[in-house]
């Protein structure tokens, strides 16, 4: 079967005056339809900047990205804003919802901003549903201030799946949050990925978070350094990725 | 590095920002400094006049009558005790004869005394000599009308006159525009002698006199009342002429006045909003400054410090705004009144006055940004931002102060001459805006609401953002708006006014001149001359009605007067009466012994229908004239409304040789030729022609060129507010980066963005539209309840509601243009980094 997503030997610089900053130094991978990937790694290691490059955010500097058969790294921005609009989703760090908008708004705001009319018929239905799956029915027309942290970040993963999209990105989804509501939105992700086959690409620091994929790729210094590979498990002990790790040295 | 180096690079960091608050300070201080140095230049230009009016002459005795001050009076002031030199002059407006093209030829001919004149007034001569005997027929000019009319020594110049062309022979030339400022340069002096025969006279215009002590006094006053006893005057000294003078620009300069204190409000606005953004977005810096042992003093300089480098650059290029400004304004006065103000700006005082108050009203605005900065804790500003409701009830409080700080430096800086005029005025209108203002945040919301309902059909997203990007920062977004509504309620206010005033005009000359065109002579034209009787033989003439006007004598106040026909306006049906009889206080006009009064004469003077009036007539003779009418409106005259009384007493105990004006009017239908062949024969008669609708519409461009400054006023008003919406957009964008780079991230483009940024604006600038509309109908209200126009005038100022309307738009669709480029642009990457 094809890959969803893939990385053909992708560099990318930063100008940053005088110097030059190699972020990634060729990075090749593949992501298949339905499979939770993590990239784990240290800060500073490229890991967000391969999900930028990946999520089409951003252009590398060589190289390319296939997203459904499709390069994406060449994309106007016109069809680059298109792309991350039905295409794919987004959770960040910080939780980055619009404080002036109701939870179902925020939720609805993909829909919004496509001029479509997110009150009525299916795509009502659909929001339903991302609330349901979320569980923050009741909480509908609560403004982000109201919410518990936890809380905001189920809203923005809720806003990040109501589109269907084809590849959920996640940026580091719990780095804000506690142990435990932590827990809460990596179960989430992990249910849509189970339920839903929905393929998910989770940049994390964080082994018990990474814990949930089903293969994790280390990168270190702007390279894939390490393929660990965990398959689906009903179980997300982190042990036996923490143990690996400790053996390669990180 | 020390605090105020901090402060001056945290001015540096957002440089857009203080560019525009540079430029808010630059065009209020710009306008207070024009206003100051036009106030300095005027009071400059009318002491420069005085002296040339009166030369050396301490006193100036003026006939009231128009036949002049007699031989017997002038003999009996120049033997008058204390009294040095005593030189009679006759002055008369009159034409020359030869002249070509397209000038008139008017001219201004003065009578003098070849050997007590120079000794009043030095002439200074660029060729030729002075005059030397008073009979000889010569003449000195001036050199402006020797350059216009190419004369020079030696030509031959001939003037008209009451009789026969007079020939005269130029022997000298004057330097520039001469002494009489009134003649535009074109002045020809002559000997006494010729000059009382060419025009007929018997006695002189005035009676310049040189007093032996120089002091004007009141003893000197008395002195004269004691030898002139046969015949009116007017006495003046050179302070009485400067303070003529004065009050003729008075109205204009105390408006300036206020419409100035107006902009550098709302510049206040721009700077309160501006130092307080920037307090805001460096409470973090001012929290770490504080839990690294900053005290509340240092903070409160860290802040002002940045208010006043503001405030200086502002105050500096705004004096050259200022200089700009005042030359425009210089011209419009000269445009208005013909009076030649030289404006300096380089006015020491005046720019060091206008510089203070840039700076002070800066760090006015700043104070509660300064104090409110000086109370973050430390541990608050590492937590979060500000707490909204508090900054706003402080911000709205410390404008008030603000508002109060410049209506006290207006009232410092309101011109002198102006006295009280206009005063009231201005406090009202001050306070109308104060309470709009205070108002604004609470009718701000839904408002937004209704106005964005319509917009919210096209673009859903765009105006849901939007208004929620208003409500963000509630006080802010109210300052800003405060400023665009100040702005255009000046723009509605002015421009009602203005409707009003030209539909004042207008509607009194249709209703008291009875004819369709006005045929005027600078010289009295004989009622027993043959110009009447032969105009109105001339095909498609109905009626010519001669008019005069002249001044009468009352208790000592002198009094505009117009002798006229009674018939010819009864049968015309002119004049609006509001007591008496129409047709008989018109015909009792024409028996004689009646007057008709304008209704603002007869409040003045406590008049009714039935009361007498004496007029003195001289010899200490009065004659009675009992009020038989009173109109709404009378003929203009002079400064004001003229008495009406009819030609039996003008022309008899009066003395009024002549009319100087025909009201001429034409049968319904006559055709194009029958009215150009008046205008031919009005030419030969030297009578200057001019249709109705010409005066009207010179009065109209008039009235234009007052308002039109006035307007000027309000646009930059405006202009600051625009660069106050710049600054809160700009803001808006910043601080919602991070939200722009995630909407930008899930799928937003970048025209959306941007038009996000639009629509803000078009809400903004759609709610201060009808906010700015609804103030300045209230303003515009009361300012004609002051006049007495409200009701009279157009009902509503639709054109000037529209303007405002659109000026509200596109001002802020202009001003959105860079923050909504500046969003449009948002990096997601660098934005999601952001914090």
């Amino acid at each position: 079967m094809p890959a969803i997503l893939e990385a053909r030997d992708l560099t990318k610089q930063f100008d940053l005056g005088a110097t030059q900053v190699e972020a990634l130094r060729g990075v090749s991978l593949e992501v298949q339809a339905g499979e939770f990937l993590a990239l784990m790694g240290p800060s500073g290691s490229g890991k967000s900047t391969l999900l930028q490059l990946l999520a089409g955010l951003d252009r590398p500097t060589s190289g390319s990205v296939v997203f459904e058969g499709r390069d994406i790294s060449r994309l106007s921005d016109d069809e680059a804003t298109k792309l991350r609009r039905e295409r794919t989703g987004f959770v960040f760090q910080a939780f980055n919802l619009i404080p002036l908008l109701s939870v179902i708004e925020n939720i609805g705001l993909p829909f919004t901003i496509a001029g479509l009319d997110a009150g009525r018929g299916e795509l009502r239905e659909r929001i339903r549903d991302v609330i349901s799956l979320v569980e923050l029915t009741g909480k509908e027309r609560h403004r982000p201030d109201q919410l518990s942290q936890g809380e905001q970040q189920r809203v923005a993963v809720a806003r990040a799946l109501v589109t269907k999209p084809s590849v959920l990105f996640a940026d580091e989804p719990t780095g804000n949050l506690d142990y435990t509501t932590g827990g809460e939105i990596l179960e989430a992700l992990w249910l849509t990925a189970e339920a839903s086959a929905q393929t998910i690409v989770l940049v994390t620091h964080d082994a018990r978070a990474a814990a949930y994929a089903d293969r994790v790729l280390v990168i270190g210094d702007g390279r894939i350094t390490d393929e660990i590979t965990l398959g689906r498990r009903q179980d997300h002990s982190a042990a036996p990725l923490i143990a690996r790790l400790a053996q390669i040295g990180l | 590095m020390g605090l105020s180096r901090l402060s001056a690079r945290t001015l540096t960091a957002r440089p857009l920002r203080s560019l525009l608050t540079i430029l808010g300070v630059a065009l209020g201080v710009g306008v207070l400094s024009a206003s100051l140095t036009l106030g300095a230049g005027l009071e400059a230009a009318i002491n420069r006049t005085v002296r040339d009016l009166v030369g050396n002459a301490d006193l100036r005795v003026s006939a009231f009558l128009e036949r002049g001050l007699s031989d017997a009076t002038v003999e009996a002031i120049r033997t008058m005790d204390g009294v040095s030199v005593a030189a009679p002059i006759v002055e008369r407006r009159t034409f020359l004869s030869g002249v070509s093209g397209t000038n008139p030829g008017t001219v201004t001919v003065v009578g003098i005394d070849p050997t007590t004149y120079p000794t009043v007034h030095p002439l200074e001569l660029v060729g030729g000599a002075l005059l030397l005997r008073a009979d000889e027929r010569s003449a000195v000019i001036t050199e402006a009308l020797a350059t216009a009319e190419g004369y020079a020594l030696g030509s031959e110049l001939t003037v008209l006159g009451a009789g026969a062309p007079t020939h005269l022979r130029v022997v000298g030339i004057v330097a520039g525009s001469g002494p009489i400022a009134e003649a535009g340069g074109r002045t020809v002096f002559v000997p006494i002698d010729v000059a009382r025969t060419i025009f007929r006279l018997t006695g002189v215009t005035r009676v310049d006199v040189v007093l032996a002590d120089r002091t004007p006094s009141q003893a000197a006053a008395d002195r004269l009342a004691e030898v002139i006893t046969t015949e009116p005057y007017v006495l003046a000294t050179p302070a009485d002429l400067a303070a003529g003078l004065r009050a003729s620009t008075a109205d204009f300069q105390a408006t300036t006045a206020w419409l100035a204190a107006i902009v550098l409000f709302v510049g206040a606005f721009l700077i309160i909003n501006t130092i307080s953004m920037t307090v805001s977005e460096r409470a973090r810096e001012v929290g770490l400054l504080r839990a690294a042992g900053a005290t509340r003093g240092q903070i409160i300089r860290f802040v002002l410090v940045g208010a006043a480098i503001l405030g200086v650059l502002g105050s500096l290029f705004g004096l050259l705004v200022g200089a700009g400004l005042g030359a425009l304004m210089a011209n419009s006065i000269r445009a208005l009144t013909g009076f030649a103000a030289q404006v300096d700006p380089l006015s020491a005082g005046s720019l060091a006055l206008a510089f203070l108050v840039g700076l002070g009203v800066t760090t006015a605005g700043a104070m509660e940004p300064a104090i409110r900065a000086s109370r973050i804790s430390p541990v608050e500003a590492l937590r979060a931002r500000f707490d909204v409701p508090a900054a706003r009830r402080g911000r709205l409080i410390w404008l008030t102060a603000v508002l109060g700080f410049v209506a006290v430096l207006a009232l410092l800086v309101w011109p002198p001459a102006s006295g009280s005029i206009g005063a009231d005025r201005a406090i009202v209108v001050y306070g109308v805006l104060l309470v709009a203002t205070l108002a604004t945040p609470l009718v701000l919301p839904p408002l937004a609401r209704i106005i964005g309902l319509p917009i919210s059909l096209i673009l859903r997203l765009e105006e849901r953002l939007a208004r929620g990007s208003m409500a963000r920062d509630r006080s802010r977004t109210a300052l800003t708006l405060g400023a665009l509504v100040i702005g255009l309620a000046m723009v509605v206010a002015l421009g009602w006014t203005a409707d009003a005033a030209r539909h004042r005009a207008t509607a009194w000359l249709a209703d008291v001149v009875p004819g369709d065109e006005v045929l005027t002579s600078i010289r009295r034209v004989g009622r027993t001359e043959p110009a009447q009787g032969e105009l109105a033989a001339l095909p498609g003439v109905r009626s010519v009605s001669p008019i005069a006007t002249f001044d009468l004598a009352y208790h000592g106040v002198r009094i505009d007067a117009a002798a006229i026909v009674g018939a010819d306006f009864l049968s015309d049906g002119r004049l609006t009466f509001l007591d008496g009889d129409r047709a008989t206080a018109l015909r009792a006009l024409d028996t004689g012994g009646a007057a008709i009064l304008p209704e603002a004469a007869a409040r003045r003077l406590d008049l009714a229908v039935g009361d007498s009036i004496g007029v003195a007539l001289g010899d200490g003779a009065t004659l009675d004239l009992r009020i038989a009418g009173i109109v709404s409106r009378s003929l203009p005259s002079g400064g004001g409304e003229a008495i009406l009384v009819g030609w039996p007493d003008a022309s008899g105990p009066i003395g009024v040789t002549g009319a100087d004006v025909f009201a001429v009017r034409f049968v319904p239908g006559a055709t194009p030729a029958e009215r150009a062949a008046v205008e031919t024969l009005a030419a030969t008669y030297a009578l200057e022609a001019n249709p109705l609708t010409r005066i009207e519409g010179a009065v109209v461009d008039a009235l234009g060129r007052v308002f039109g400054l006035f307007d000027a006023f309000s646009l930059i008003a405006l202009l600051v507010a625009a660069l106050g919406i710049v600054n809160t957009l700009g803001m808006g964008v910043l601080e919602r980066v991070r939200e722009l780079g995630v909407l930008r991230a899930i799928g937003m483009t970048r025209r959306q963005a941007s038009r996000m940024v639009v629509t803000e604006a078009i809400v903004l600038g759609l709610a201060g539209s009808v906010l700015g509309i609804l103030v300045g109908l209230g303003i515009g209200a009361i300012l004609l309840q002051f006049s007495g126009d409200l009701g009279r005038s157009p009902v509503l100022p639709w054109g000037s509601m529209a303007l405002a309307g659109v000026l509200g738009i596109s001002c802020s669709i202009v001003a959105s243009y860079y923050p909504s480029v500046v969003a449009a642009r948002v990096s997601i990457i660098r934005s999601l980094q952001f914090s």
